[in-house]
């Protein structure tokens, strides 16, 4: 099964994101001419690859993140204090003790500071999901992440830097 | 790096330049500067008492003089230290190991948590006969795991004397998490008695290093809060049990100092870091008696491997390490200042601490002592009692009783320890539904009267996240999926007053034979503690899958905490034919009599 999820990012704090309907490789609503590139990605226990990446101001890109671990795995982008937050919510939400997944739905848009909210996609084992997300202009630098407790913390992010 | 006293001692030329690898941090630098999963086992050989390459190494144990904590003292030593040097193997190779004996006294080494074969695990009696003074023995065999682990004697009461060290293997394939830096810390507690004196001490006056017994101060408080009728009532039950209900510990900060990686907490022995670096931590408690709980103030952690083992990542702001486990941790140190690694012993009577510093003189604020525990309030938490109300108690069994003298146990049925049989009662209804064919237990299910989401005594669990057994969950289910087919109960039972440790009230020389598995059944091993303190359970040679509820992805440990009055449940694959020791690690009561042999045909 092919997840497939549309998130146009404009700014940290305006996103429009949509969630295409139905299974097996249906094609998303903005067309393949929109996408500037697509960038394969490699979730693994516990590592991304590729380990850092760069984008041009205003381009959009579409992330194929294929999970090749045994365990449930996110993708997230935003800024590393906004995964921070994301990631002590997820922590939170896990409860004290027990199953550190618990609650944490296939989620689409994490909460992200100031109310914004982060494109993401979560991508169960052996599965591939799609994120298709414009590049924001005026932003130095972000980070994509997992923050499935403890996954971060043991090396599931990397830097997105801007070019120019 | 660290004060190391390793030059201090003759050595070889070659020891001295591994030991100057070790204290530098020139490899450490240029690790940093590609990506860390690159080469994600990254080892920077940090370790204070120097590093023994694999896969042929050459050991030499002597008992010499060599200061520790800033005194005199006399402890065996490994190649010149200790505790002794770090020996680091890779998954794959075959380790040859030459051990010489230059003591006056038989040893050996085994080498704990390591699968191989049954004449190369180093146990006097039972593996092999031991190592004769002036001799060399050579221990071979494949290394067919990685991870974190130790070794240390396993003849008579020389562990005491700090003959252990760690072992880490390194990993053939990428392992579950990325580090740019590591350190192993060893946790050992030491003594400047002799350990036949400790033993002695701890045969004839029961409570001799409890220097925390009740006063009459508490007996006022208590009376107090609970009434006199209350109080009278709980110090005749303790008194009956020949116990102290402040023994938390039956050796003690009276006696120890607790050392990390050799060195006491004035000596701050300091692990560098450069702000930014994930940095992995091989915690082991290499101690004789001593649980510790560790904490970095400032600083979480994040749990990767257990007894070696990896497991699902759990961040957490302490843990407790049992003796002879271990835990691999990752910490992020963003500020370019100084943390103290704080190593609390469970029973409060002292602490192992260590500096993480980006630069060497460095030192951070020493956290407060917490309170000694009180076992008493632990007793009625493990069954679920709340209040004091000692009114009515109906059907006291001895079940979840801790008998540590069942003949003195009458008249507890007034006593604030009422209820149990029927609290195991509903546990029993509820886990029915998912018991299998054969009436047992579904493979991985936790016993009723097991407690892993409890850490255990002294932890006040409100204000932070300690690690608990229930945490630990495996990546992918270990190779073998058979449900168990034979159910082996066993029961941790003891003495105090005549310090006589036992399985079964039987000790090590009082049985007959040794504790029979099939070769390749498939075993659960149920523990059922019933004294008043913590035995960490060790299995040779065949893992041990820790059944805490997470079905398939149960972890698997070479040691298994099992806390007072908690019944815990292992499955075992009886895959290694040939004797295996199994016994408490704490090492007096190993010499007291709570030892068996396991014969695997």
């Amino acid at each position: 099964m092919r997840k497939t999820l549309l998130a146009l990012a404009l700014g940290l704090t305006t996103t429009a994101a949509f969630a295409a309907p139905g299974h097996g490789g249906s094609q998303p609503s903005v067309s393949d001419a929109d996408i500037d590139r697509t960038i394969r990605f490699e979730a693994g226990d516990m590592w991304f690859d590729p380990e850092g990446i760069e984008v041009e101001p205003g381009e959009t890109i579409r992330f194929e993140v294929i999970n090749t671990g045994n365990i449930e795995h996110e993708f997230v982008i935003g800024d590393a204090q906004a995964q921070e937050v994301h990631r002590e919510m997820m922590q939170a939400m896990s409860g004290s003790h027990g199953d550190a997944h618990a609650g944490h739905g296939g989620h689409d848009m994490a909460e992200g500071e100031h109310g914004g909210e982060m494109p993401a996609v979560t991508i169960a084992p052996g599965e591939t999901a799609d994120l298709v997300w414009t590049a924001p202009r005026n932003v130095g630098r972000l980070e994509y992440a997992c923050n499935i407790p403890g996954h971060y913390e043991s090396g599931m992010s990397g830097k997105i830097d801007f070019q120019g | 790096m660290a004060r190391s006293r390793v030059i201090t001692h003759p050595l070889s030329r070659r020891q001295i330049l591994k030991g100057g690898a070790a204290l530098g941090l020139g490899s450490a630098a240029a690790l940093g500067l590609r990506p860390s999963w690159a080469n994600p086992w990254g080892q920077t050989n940090v370790y204070s008492k120097g590093v023994e390459d694999g896969p042929e190494v050459a050991l030499a144990i002597r008992r010499e003089s060599i200061p520790i904590a800033g005194q005199q003292a006399r402890p065996i030593s490994i190649n010149g230290t200790s505790p002794g040097p770090m020996i680091r193997l890779k998954e794959g190779h075959d380790a040859v190991l030459r051990v010489t004996n230059l003591l006056d006294e038989p040893t050996s080494i085994h080498w704990h948590g390591l699968i191989l074969p049954p004449g190369m695990d180093g146990v006097p009696g039972v593996s092999f006969p031991g190592i004769a003074p002036g001799e060399t023995f050579t221990y071979r065999f494949p290394v067919r795991q990685n991870g974190t682990y130790w070794y240390h004697s396993h003849s008579g009461l020389q562990e005491q004397l700090g003959h252990a060290g760690p072992l880490i293997i390194d990993a053939a394939e990428r392992e579950p998490f990325r580090y740019d830096r590591e350190h192993v810390l060893l946790l050992t507690d030491w003594t400047f008695e002799e350990p036949t004196s400790v033993f002695r001490n701890l045969k004839t006056a029961e409570g001799y290093y409890n220097f925390q017994e009740r006063t009459i101060a508490d007996f006022f408080a208590d009376v107090r809060e609970k009434g006199v009728a209350a109080t009278a009532e709980m110090r005749g039950m303790w008194a009956k049990m020949r116990m102290s209900s402040r023994d938390i510990a039956d050796v003690t900060g009276s006696t120890y100092r607790y050392l990390l990686n050799g060195h006491s907490p004035e000596e701050n022995w300091t692990a560098l870091f450069k702000a930014g670096e994930r940095v992995r931590l091989r915690v082991i408690n290499g101690s004789a008696m001593s649980y510790f709980d560790v904490r970095i103030p400032g600083l979480k952690m994040t749990v990767v491997a257990a007894d070696g083992q990896p497991v699902q990542p759990v961040p957490v702001d302490e843990f407790r390490i049992g003796v002879a486990e271990t835990y691999d941790v990752l910490i992020t140190p963003e500020d370019d200042s100084a943390y103290t690694l704080f190593a609390e012993a469970m029973d409060r009577s002292g602490y192992a601490r260590a500096t993480l510093a980006p630069r060497e003189g460095m030192a951070a604020e020493i956290p407060e002592r917490r309170q000694i525990a009180d076992r008493g309030m632990e007793a009625m938490a493990a069954h679920g009692m709340e209040g004091m109300d000692h009114a009515s108690m109906p059907g006291m069994d001895d079940a979840g009783m801790a008998g540590m003298d069942h003949s003195s146990m009458q008249g507890m049925d007034h006593s604030n320890m009422a209820g149990m049989d029927q609290a195991d009662a509903q546990g029993m209804s509820a886990e029915r539904g998912r018991m299998n064919a054969n009436g047992m237990l579904a493979a991985g299910a936790a016993q009723p009267g097991s407690r892993y989401d409890q850490a255990g005594i002294g932890i006040d669990s409100g204000e932070h996240r300690m690690l608990v057994y229930r945490d630990l969950k495996a990546f992918t289910p270990w190779p073998d999926r058979r449900e168990p087919e034979r159910e082996l109960e066993l029961h941790l039972t003891g003495n105090m007053e005549r310090y006589i440790w036992s399985f079964d009230d039987k000790k090590f020389s009082e049985v007959s034979g040794p504790l029979h598995f099939n070769k390749d059944e498939r075993l659960r091993l149920i523990l059922i503690n019933d004294t008043m303190m913590e035995h960490p359970i060790h299995l040779h040679g065949m893992w041990m899958e820790l059944e805490n509820g997470q079905g398939e992805l149960i972890p698997r440990k070479h040691t298994l905490n099992v806390k007072p009055g908690e019944r815990v449940s292992a499955l075992i694959t009886a895959d290694a034919e040939g004797s295996w020791a199994f016994h408490c690690h704490l090492l007096y009561h190993m010499d007291a009599g709570m030892f068996r042999v396991v014969k695997v045909s």
